[in-house]
């Protein structure tokens, strides 16, 4: 019984106080998450943060403790099976497949959602066509995560969840990974993509929730969470020779956050608008600078500005 | 349709079991032997009368041990393994209930076993008819029907032991732990029953409702309810010889549906509600 298209604008995702626990350890605390239908939005926190129980009250593999989950205006709990009708998943820490061929998968996958895809321009789209003919508990981890994400786009899914999807590919394979996730967006999909890496979630997503240690400490777009944070990483000055005392000189400056020495670089942990201070107060110092690199904030930058770690 | 999906994929995936292969060639060669030995050494064995009825009782006495031992090497992963390695996250990101997964396993796992199973005693039972020049079709497909029905009620135990626990090694605790109980020392447990009702001493005879109590390991039940679809009269070795509304062949077939419906029942009342 498919369920009906659901109109444009709705919310894909609204997870409103969802809390678990495990035995006396809390997984989640009190999260309140909207995701809008067509929008394709990162999920990042480290290991361990609680990303794999959210996507799993998603999905119904568990319950929530307190709170509710609607996914794609349905009840994650009670309308299950209409829920994974119209969802594509792709798993993380799934176990090993099964004996069937790559194709019997996807056309496993086919049956079960009652699709008309057709199994080799699937494998063809995520690059496994090659091996479709093969046991799948023989393939490498990369080829088994592209049949994954095959298998999860059968069905041309309303909503697809990835959970950590480019776990085990090689960075060619997670081009390709975020080119399919821009497709599908462009389709009208809404991509749900967990991720611990910032690099792969920058690339695709329109807006990012940060999860730490169970809760929702920011929802925004990246610029956004950069803005807010107020923090952009770090500066490397590399000097023919560090003078005395540069270093709690670039401490006083405004908008430096921290300094340290490595080897001959001075780096500095600081906003933007400081990097030229940074360096007229090196020079100023009687240094000469050799080299100058800049990272932008990294996800563990972020999480401590947003989580008074640093 | 979908429980019958996860029956098919399952099935797939439990033929590539070494252990099944090992345990089904053994048991087809021990099916032949049987039913050689049946037909050309009846006199030796002080078998009175060669029938094929006869032949059927002798082939089926091998059954309990096959199935059971083969059931819990085969299914007591089923639900406990796929859970600790995350695959049923597969399985149940698909339009799959909990319930599809947990009849697919049943389905699976007992045409895999049932495929050696018939094979062995079809195998046994065209022997042992040419060999004696007599073929008794009624006898005969009262021992696989019945033989069908034991497998998928074992399936069915092992499967819902398997669905209490997301652990293999509780899995296989609570399986072997059954097996133990339920048939290995199941006539030191009838004894202790009888022990406990007589006020702590056995009587000088048995009461006739340890008939009852005897029945209730499957592969007892098995046994006693192949009696009751046998045809002609041949007095089984089981047959109770008293009056009682259980004293009836037909109990085993009671007992055989109790066993195929209740553990799966609360395995599934377990694993519907369980994190996975």
């Amino acid at each position: 019984m498919p369920a009906a298209p659901e109109p444009r604008g709705m919310v894909a995702i609204d997870l409103t106080d969802v809390t678990k626990t495990y035995g006396g350890v809390t997984a989640l605390q009190g999260v309140d998450l909207t995701v809008e239908s067509g929008e394709v939005f990162g999920f990042l926190g480290p290991n361990g943060a609680g990303k794999s129980t959210t996507i799993d009250i998603l999905l119904d593999h568990a319950r929530p403790t307190a709170g509710q989950a609607r996914v794609l205006g349905m009840d994650a709990q009670s309308e299950t099976v209409a829920v994974r009708e119209r969802t594509g998943v792709l798993p993380e820490r799934f176990g090993p497949l099964g004996e069937m061929t790559g194709r019997q998968h996807v056309e496993f996958t086919i049956e079960a959602k009652d699709a008309n895809d057709d199994p080799d321009a699937i494998m063809e789209r995520t690059g496994i066509a090659h091996a479709a003919d093969r046991p799948a508990s023989g393939y490498s981890k990369g080829m088994t995560q592209r049949l994954m994400l095959g298998m999860a786009l059968v069905d041309d899914p309303d909503l697809l969840i990835l959970d950590e999807p480019t776990t085990g590919l090689d960075p060619n394979g997670a081009r390709q990974m975020r080119e399919i996730v821009h497709e599908e967006a462009d389709r009208g999909a809404t991509v749900f993509f967990s991720s611990h890496i910032l690099e792969q979630v920058e690339a695709v997503c329109d807006r990012v929730g940060i999860l730490d240690q169970g809760t929702l400490v920011a929802v925004d777009s990246i610029d956004g969470l950069r803005e807010a944070a107020g923090t952009t990483g770090e500066m490397a000055v590399t000097l023919d020779a560090i003078p005395e005392g540069l270093i709690a000189d670039i401490e006083a400056i405004d908008g430096v956050s921290s300094a340290r020495t490595d080897g001959d670089s001075v780096i500095a942990g600081c906003e933007n608008p400081a990097k030229g201070e940074v360096v007229r107060v090196t020079q100023q110092a009687g240094a000469t600078v050799e080299n100058i690199e800049t990272s932008e904030a990294s996800l563990e930058d972020l999480f401590a500005a947003y989580t008074g770690g640093a | 349709m979908s429980t019958l999906a996860v029956a098919k994929k399952d099935f797939q995936d439990a033929l590539r079991s070494r252990a099944l292969w090992g345990l089904s060639v053994l048991f087809i060669l021990l099916s032949l032997f049987i039913a050689y030995a049946f037909a050309e050494f009846t006199t030796e064995m002080g078998i009175e009368e060669q029938t094929a009825e006869g032949l059927a009782y002798f082939l089926a006495s091998q059954i309990g041990l096959f199935v059971s031992v083969t059931a819990i090497v085969i299914a007591y992963k089923a639900i406990a393994g796929e859970r600790e390695s995350g695959s049923i996250k597969i399985l149940l990101s698909l339009p799959h209930t909990r319930r599809d997964v947990l009849l697919g396993k049943v389905l699976g796992r007992s045409a895999t076993l049932a495929v050696p199973t018939l094979i062995g005693l079809a195998a046994g039972a065209a022997l042992g008819s040419v060999l004696m020049g007599e073929f008794a079709v009624v006898a005969l497909g009262a021992l696989l029907a019945m033989s069908l029905l034991f497998v998928v009620t074992y399936i069915s135990i092992v499967v819902g032991l398997s669905a209490l626990t997301g652990s293999t090694s509780r899995a296989s605790m609570l399986t072997i732990g059954y097996f133990l109980v339920f048939e290995f020392l199941w006539g030191a447990v009838s004894f202790g029953v009888v022990w406990l009702m007589n006020g702590f001493s056995l009587p000088s005879e048995m009461p006739n409702w340890v008939f009852l109590v005897n029945q209730v390991p499957p592969s007892a039940a098995f046994t006693t309810g192949l009696t009751a679809l046998m045809p002609g009269d041949i007095p089984a070795a089981t047959d109770p010889d008293f009056q009682a509304f259980y004293a009836t062949p037909w109990l085993g077939l009671v007992i055989l549906a109790f066993w195929l419906v209740v553990p799966l029942a609360i395995g599934y009342w377990r694993f519907s509600k369980a994190d996975i």
